[in-house]
């Protein structure tokens, strides 16, 4: 027999508390696990999937610029357009390696949201050069032609030279290629000529932003006020675009800051009720162990070590059941901040999971240090004095 | 002559309740020898037990002098009173105060996990042989009866191998017949040598001990041999 073994059995004498106990643990651990991950994977995945558009700089219409670039790269669809003269305003400037007009169009089927993305596909393969495709891209002078994302094939069941009746006037459209999946926001879209596009939805003329890309990035805020001066222009760039979002983010995630911190905090004192009230419940047990050779450091030592156990099967619990869970707290997380990447977030990265072992750890040193003095400090006489005399 | 493994010189015991205080003993003085069998008898308050956790080291006196194996207690530190228990005293409680999740064996070692002695294996079946529970080793408290329990805890105040037995109204949770037992096992304890002090109530048990230390308020009363109190009880 060794301290351990002792400690467990001690433990299991009262099952349901300690259950209990363990459960206050884990549902802290699980908590500060999921938000952490999601954290990081969160900005990992944002700064992935803006940096996968390619794009440097949005030039979007004057009005809200923010809402305008997240609308843009969730797929969104802005009641105020560009023109095609203010594209060719910018393709003037120097250090502008692409500018690409995009017309962005949405539409409901089955109540379902669709996106549709105007574009001239040249220069959409030069933003995205990473872009693969069964089947074929569309060149522009093609007529009723569409290139549809992985996940949206696979939504409506459609294969390449498939026909679609699509737009108002149910076109005939051949879908000629289906990108290979990019795991972003693109898996789900339509994408078109942009004037045929235009002429669909009847836009002539009309383009929804100008993504644009630059040779140099270190000249970025240069290219950005030059393009501000075309009238109609307000400019995005990418950077602003995250900073933006993250702020967003950053409130939702002071919310969750703030449940973990009294998830773990109802966790710590539950931890040390428990320990108090079972060093209360064997005070005269202590006084029987002092009595037949336990010093205060061993009465100490057990108590810790009970504590430890709790809170270290509190912690794996919890962390199995995040990572078990991942997708439903993720979905749950997601569905309360304003925006997110589609790519998954939560992934169990050993970093942070030692991280959270190690902070399970030290709950329950912290919880398990008063209790363990408390009782090593007990006088063996105190302790069973009420039952001698 | 027998060499004094107990030699209490004007023992003292306050206790301080608010600006109360409690005399619980006033100036006991007595000595035990090695392998003497004392017995400790007064009636409720009379400072039994307070005397007890004195010779136990699990307290300390408010004044006098106590030597255990020629030690002088008082002005130890706890480390030094924790080896001093360590090595020379078994406990045993009329509450048995048994851990319930530990078997026989497991309950009898526990001394052991303490005192951070090995190979001590073949010892522990030894003594629970002795205290006649070979059968019932693997059995939890809760299986037992309570002169079987009295028995496993009499067994663990004996796995160190202490020099003194001390004991707090070891029968005073039994039936007559079990309490008859537990006697006959603390007599053959005693017959082979080791020095046994039970507080007790139970007069029968203290006639059989060699030496009896009567108490009243505190104070010793009475000291003589079994036989006197035999007296005393007949008249």
């Amino acid at each position: 027999m060794n301290f351990v073994t002792l400690a467990i059995k001690n433990l299991l004498r009262r099952r349901g508390r300690t259950i209990l106990t363990i459960l206050g643990v884990a549902i802290a651990i699980a908590v500060l696990f999921s938000l952490l991950s999601f954290n990081s994977g969160y900005e990992k995945q944002l700064s992935g999937e803006l940096d996968s558009l390619g794009i440097h700089i949005l030039a979007v219409p004057k009005g809200c610029p923010y809402e305008a670039a997240s609308l843009i790269i969730h797929g969104g669809v802005i009641p105020k357009y560009l023109s095609n003269s203010d594209v060719e305003e910018a393709k003037k400037i120097d250090g502008i390696e692409v500018a690409s007009p995009m017309l962005l169009h949405q539409f409901y089927k089955d109540g379902e949201p669709h996106i549709v993305y105007g574009v001239i596909m040249n220069d959409v393969r030069r933003l995205k050069p990473w872009w693969k495709v069964e089947g074929r891209f569309f060149s522009g002078a093609e007529d009723n032609v569409m290139v549809i994302g992985q996940n949206l094939a696979e939504k409506e069941k459609l294969k390449v030279g498939d026909i679609l009746p699509f737009g108002p006037d149910k076109t005939p459209f051949t879908i000629v290629g289906i990108l290979e999946r990019t795991d972003t926001q693109d898996d789900e879209f339509h994408f078109l000529p942009l004037q045929v596009a235009q002429r669909v939805f009847d836009k002539p003329d009309q383009i929804t932003t100008i993504a644009i890309r630059v040779s140099d990035i270190s000249r970025i805020s240069e290219i950005s006020k030059e393009l501000e001066n075309i009238p109609d222009i307000q400019v995005v760039t990418m950077t602003q675009v995250m900073g933006t979002i993250m702020n967003l983010v950053g409130s939702a995630r002071t919310l969750l800051i703030s449940v973990i911190i009294v998830a773990i905090i109802i966790s710590a004192v539950g931890i040390m009720n428990t320990l108090l009230m079972s060093v209360n419940e064997r005070t005269r047990e202590f006084g029987m162990m002092k009595a037949i050779g336990a010093s205060g450091l061993d009465i100490g030592r057990l108590v810790l070590i009970e504590t430890l156990f709790i809170s270290i099967v509190g912690g794996i619990i919890g962390l199995l059941f995040s990572i078990l869970s991942s997708s439903l707290i993720e979905g749950f997380v997601k569905g309360i901040i304003p925006y997110s990447p589609a790519s998954k977030l939560m992934t169990p990265e050993p970093g942070l999971i030692g991280l959270c072992l190690l902070f399970s750890v030290i709950i329950g040193f912290v919880c398990g240090i008063y209790p363990a003095i408390r009782s090593s400090r007990l006088t063996p006489m105190e302790a069973i004095r009420s039952n001698l005399e | 002559m027998k060499e004094e493994v107990i030699l209490a010189k004007e023992l003292t015991k306050i206790y301080r309740r608010g600006s109360e205080e409690i005399h619980a003993l006033k100036d006991v003085s007595f000595a035990i020898k090695k392998g003497e069998f004392v017995a400790i008898v007064g009636p409720s308050g009379s400072g039994k037990t307070t005397l007890l956790n004195l010779l136990g080291c699990l307290d300390t006196p408010t004044r006098g002098s106590l030597r255990l194996n020629g030690i002088e207690v008082n002005g130890l530190k706890e480390r030094d009173l924790v080896k001093l228990r360590r090595e020379n005293i078994g406990f045993v409680f009329q509450q048995f105060f048994l851990l319930p999740t530990l078997t026989v064996r497991e309950n009898i070692e526990l001394p052991l996990l303490f005192s951070k002695r090995d190979g001590y294996q073949n010892r522990i079946d030894e003594i629970i042989e002795k205290v006649g529970l070979k059968a019932r080793a693997e059995h939890l408290p809760g299986q037992l009866s309570g002169g079987e329990m009295q028995r496993v805890a009499i067994g663990r105040a004996l796995v160190n191998e202490p020099k003194i037995i001390l004991a707090d109204e070891p029968t005073g949770n039994l039936d007559s017949a079990t309490a008859l037992k537990i006697f006959q096992l603390f007599q053959n304890l005693n017959t082979q040598g080791l020095t046994l002090i039970i507080v007790t109530h139970n007069l029968e048990l203290a006639k059989s001990a060699h030496k009896v230390i009567q108490l009243r308020d505190g104070e010793i009363a009475r000291k003589a041999s079994s036989h006197g109190l035999s007296k005393k009880a007949r008249s």
